[in-house]
């Protein structure tokens, strides 16, 4: 750990540029993404997959739209899950559900890989993400009842 | 088309939003992560990761990918890891909590921007990766491993 502090207008510069790169990188397919959903919203083909997908969701308490919103978070990560979810009118407690399961559980197949190859297993790793995020949300959506929501 | 227009707007209420989080977030990041603060808390919590299986060895990679995320902080989690040679259990275990509860900052915000509710998700998943790999620790015997380490 020797690296060279830089000095404090240097960060802030660095931090800037990373922080733009990193922002532009992702309104590359956020933006695109909002655009079709709020374009697809209340169209035949959404409102089919939606209900396809209703009995699913609403074991968490969620409508059956969010699934696409999982979907994005599954394969890509969670500023294309929120590019979806934005355009479908949820509740705050929908968005707080969607957060903690799609928090534990996104960028599977990038993110199983980083953690294949510090030497453990990604595969059985992922698996379990999947598992504790449904089971955070039953317990959320549990609470939420319990609460009287 | 009509429609376009609104999806537009909001797609670009979006992106500002994003914007406001990301870059002050990464920059107060980039200012603050030389504070020997960090350092030392590293010991405070000392406790909490004996309990969880863990050793200091692990500490580095475990709160580089609590605060920046797997992805992120892949390049230093996967050196660390290496450098350190941390046995098979530590590294399963390291990788249950990580795959629970990683970039929190960042991944709560976002969903604060939409109006979640960040405590909630926050503590859920805080609580559950610690539960998660304590219990997992406790079932997977050191003693069971130990050809292990010493390879």
């Amino acid at each position: 750990m020797n690296e060279a502090v830089p000095d404090i207008p240097t960060r802030i510069r660095t931090g800037l540029a990373a922080g733009l790169q990193t922002s532009l990188k992702l309104f590359k397919f956020v933006l695109p993404l909002y655009v079709v959903v709020d374009l697809l919203k209340g169209t035949a083909v959404i409102e089919l997959l939606g209900s396809l997908f209703a009995p699913l969701m609403a074991l968490f308490g969620l409508p059956g739209e969010a699934a696409f919103a999982f979907v994005a978070a599954f394969l890509l990560n969670l500023y294309a899950a929120i590019a979806v979810m934005a355009p479908l009118d949820l509740t705050p407690w929908q968005v707080t559900q969607c957060g903690l399961m799609m928090g534990i559980a996104h960028n599977l197949v990038l993110e199983g890989g980083v953690l294949r190859s510090t030497g453990t297993r990604g595969g059985l790793l992922t698996a379990c993400r999947l598992m504790i995020a449904g089971v955070a949300g039953l317990l959320l959506s549990a609470l939420h009842h319990l609460w009287g929501g | 088309m009509e429609a376009l227009y609104p999806a537009l707007i909001g797609a670009a209420k979006l992106a500002f939003k994003l914007l406001l989080i990301i870059v002050p977030l990464v920059t107060l990041f980039e200012v603050l992560r030389y504070i020997p603060i960090f350092r030392r808390a590293g010991r405070a919590v000392d406790p909490l990761m004996h309990g969880m299986g863990l050793s200091r060895e692990a500490a580095v990679p475990l709160f580089t990918g609590i605060f920046l995320g797997i992805a992120y902080g892949a390049g230093i989690i996967i050196r660390v890891a290496q450098e350190k040679r941390l046995s098979r259990r530590e590294l399963f275990l390291m990788g249950l909590f990580l795959a629970t509860c990683h970039a929190v900052v960042e991944d709560t915000l976002i969903f604060v921007v939409i109006g979640g509710n960040g405590w909630v998700m926050l503590g859920v998943r805080v609580l559950l990766a610690v539960l998660l790999t304590g219990v997992l620790a406790r079932l997977w015997s050191r003693h069971s491993n130990e050809e292990d380490s010493l390879r």
